[in-house]
């Protein structure tokens, strides 16, 4: 099988010839730049500097000599602009603060403050206040909140939908080079939508704006989901209206090239529990869902993928009520997450991007003998009948030791029966 | 005459304007503040703790209700300090250097606060060294570490070892608490407890400061 008839087989349920593995085809199956950047030292690559095309995280560009190092089998499009609203384009050196040399954009612009920290900006200008903030000696940014004073009376749900628009002729050029490109390879192709994420916490704060209004502080929205639904309600049915005309647009501009979508990075669970009760989630983001999923199905043959950290035991029916193809991270850590128990409930119905190793104990700080162990259990689990495809929970972290890294990959070239490349 | 039932409802619903106006009502007619903080907002927290952990409360709902709360307490903590009331622990509390997180440091902060504690919160990305300097300067009994990435769960261990060689290690119960960390962990690195939410962070602090 090529590696996207491996994936597909996956999607849609059937044992394909070996795992599907992916890393780096979306912003939330990454690897943090540093770790990309000792994986190329260990598999002997050209040296160069890793380039970060996702700035937020600081994940590292995952290019095609290491992908065929390590095996992976899908390639991600991601839009034009970055979470700090500036395109990866015109790459320039820049060093982080334990002196690894990277790759940035050349709209990644930044200061240091009197503390050390890192501050970048959105649009990568200077003149406004800055987005994100990366702590002295860190490794990746958060968003820094600017939330205006809120005006309860005066508030107006138009000013969280400054960021929703039609996309643009530009963007749809460049999702169809994209595409082409990433279609060339033999790899699947799985596509990040922008419009589609509704409420996700990261994108509330809109690192990519530079004078967001409305509500942006992430405290203050939770709250809103609770004490201002209708508000809510009012700005998820705008951009659900404006993401189902740009779905149309995106699927003239790419047809069916594109395998998988990743839709949205909302956060229902916690580590022990969820942000909300299920029939909240029904009540505030279901209907929006089924909406968006229910257009791609109909018009497409393109697979949705839902991110969601945390325990979400109690959301996944609604997610596959919803319409949802493919499930992620898949956090086996948090509570009622199971592997085994996620797989005999809902693995006829659900796909487990991610569940493969923990990123919590065992990648960071486990033995790459427990690597190991736990990647073999979680294969063995997760591929029954399909419906799997390899990553780690969420992006590996910086610091997670390069030879646990390896003990990954080369324990699911095991399970695959394939001999490891050499690292 | 102020309907002080009122205060400890408008608590557990999150209606911070409601909160605040029985309290300003309840202090114009001479109330005690300590009781309104005994009788009233702490039994409301209480309540919001166990709802939130069986799961009838999420974390938008813990959120404003402490915001009620804070609102009420804004205005009987003058009063307190004025009569010299005691707190039931003195709590020092903030993210590990490093780690920009918040949201969860800030329930326990709220739920501490609603517990009846005061809480000194120092926010983020909070070096050893001021951690140590604050439970020196405010004589705190509690300290509160919490980290969620995996790559700041060492500066616990590191804050912790500060408190040692400061010789105020003694003074303090170390309790750690947020998403990668667990037990083990916090035994690990000789923190006195851990707790996995908001809740159980009251009951332990309560716990500890008897011991």
């Amino acid at each position: 099988m090529t590696s996207k008839e491996r994936t597909l087989a996956a999607l849609n349920h059937k044992e394909p010839d070996r795992l599907p593995v992916d890393f780096g085809s979306t912003a939330v199956t990454g690897i943090h730049v540093s770790c990309v950047a000792a994986l190329r030292g260990r598999y002997g690559l050209e040296k160069r500097p890793v380039k970060v095309h996702e700035p937020y995280q600081m994940l590292g560009l995952v290019e095609n000599d290491l992908k065929e190092a390590m095996g992976l089998d899908v390639n991600g499009v991601f839009g034009r602009k970055t979470l700090f609203g500036f395109p990866n384009e015109n790459w320039k050196p820049w060093r982080m603060d334990d002196g690894l040399e990277i790759l940035v954009p050349d709209a990644f612009r930044v200061t240091k403050d009197a503390n050390g920290d890192t501050l970048i900006y959105p649009e990568g200008d200077l003149t406004a206040p800055p987005s994100g903030r990366m702590p002295k000696g860190g490794y990746f940014f958060d968003t820094v909140i600017r939330q205006e004073p809120i005006d309860e009376e005066r508030l107006d749900p138009e000013d969280n939908l400054e960021e929703f628009g039609p996309l643009s002729a530009a963007d749809l050029a460049h999702y169809a080079s994209c595409v082409r490109e990433a279609s060339s390879s033999g790899r699947a192709v799985m596509l990040g939508m922008s419009g589609t994420a509704f409420g996700d916490i990261a994108l509330v704060p809109a690192p990519f704006l530079k004078r967001p209004k409305g509500i942006r502080d992430v405290a203050e929205w939770y709250m809103t989901t609770c004490a201002r639904r209708e508000y809510v309600h009012s700005i998820f049915s705008r951009q659900c209206e404006i993401a189902i005309g740009n779905l149309q647009k995106l699927h003239e501009a790419v047809g069916n090239a594109v395998d998988a979508v990743f839709l949205c990075g909302t956060d229902f669970g916690t580590q022990s529990s969820s942000f909300c009760s299920k029939e909240t989630f029904n009540e505030l983001w279901f209907p929006y869902y089924k909406q968006v999923n229910g257009w791609i199905h109909k018009h497409t043959t393109w697979k949705t993928f839902k991110h969601s950290c945390g325990s979400v035991d109690r959301f996944i029916p609604s997610f596959i009520e919803a319409g949802f193809d493919i499930l992620n991270p898949v956090q086996c850590s948090a509570a009622n997450m199971g592997a085994g128990h996620l797989k005999s409930a809902y693995g006829d119905r659900l796909v487990f991007w991610g569940g493969g190793i923990d990123t919590q104990k065992v990648l960071p700080f486990g033995t790459p003998e427990e690597v190991r162990a736990q990647v073999l259990e979680r294969c063995e689990i997760f591929s029954k009948n399909g419906g799997f495809v390899f990553n780690s929970i969420h992006n590996i972290q910086a610091r997670t030791p390069v030879e646990n890294i390896i003990a990954m990959i080369d324990a699911i070239h095991e399970f695959n029966g394939a001999r490891a490349p050499a690292a | 005459m102020a309907d002080l039932s009122k205060l400890h409802d408008a608590i557990l619903t999150g209606d911070s304007k409601t909160a605040v106006a029985v309290t300003k009502e309840a202090l114009a007619e001479n109330a005690d503040p300590m009781e309104l903080v005994t009788k009233y907002m702490v039994p409301a927290m209480d309540e919001v703790g166990r709802r939130f952990e069986c799961e009838e409360y999420f974390v938008p709902e813990l959120l404003l209700a402490a915001r009620a709360m804070k609102g009420s307490l804004e205005l009987i903590r003058p009063l307190l300090v004025e009569r010299g009331a005691e707190p039931a622990g003195r709590v020092v509390i903030g993210t590990v250097k490093g780690d920009l997180h918040d949201i969860g440091k800030n329930l326990v902060a709220s739920m501490l606060e609603g517990g009846g504690f005061e809480v000194i919160d120092l926010g983020t990305d909070v070096a050893p060294d001021k951690f140590v300097q604050a439970v020196k300067d405010r004589n705190a009994n509690i300290v509160c570490l919490s980290a969620l990435l995996t790559v700041t769960m060492p500066s616990m261990k590191t804050t912790i070892e500060a408190l040692r060689t400061a010789g105020v290690r003694d003074q303090v119960k170390v309790m750690v608490g947020g998403a990668p960390v667990t037990q083990q962990y916090a035994s690990d690195i000789g923190a006195d407890g851990y707790g996995d939410n908001a809740n159980e962070a009251v009951r332990l602090a309560r716990a500890l400061v008897a011991t």
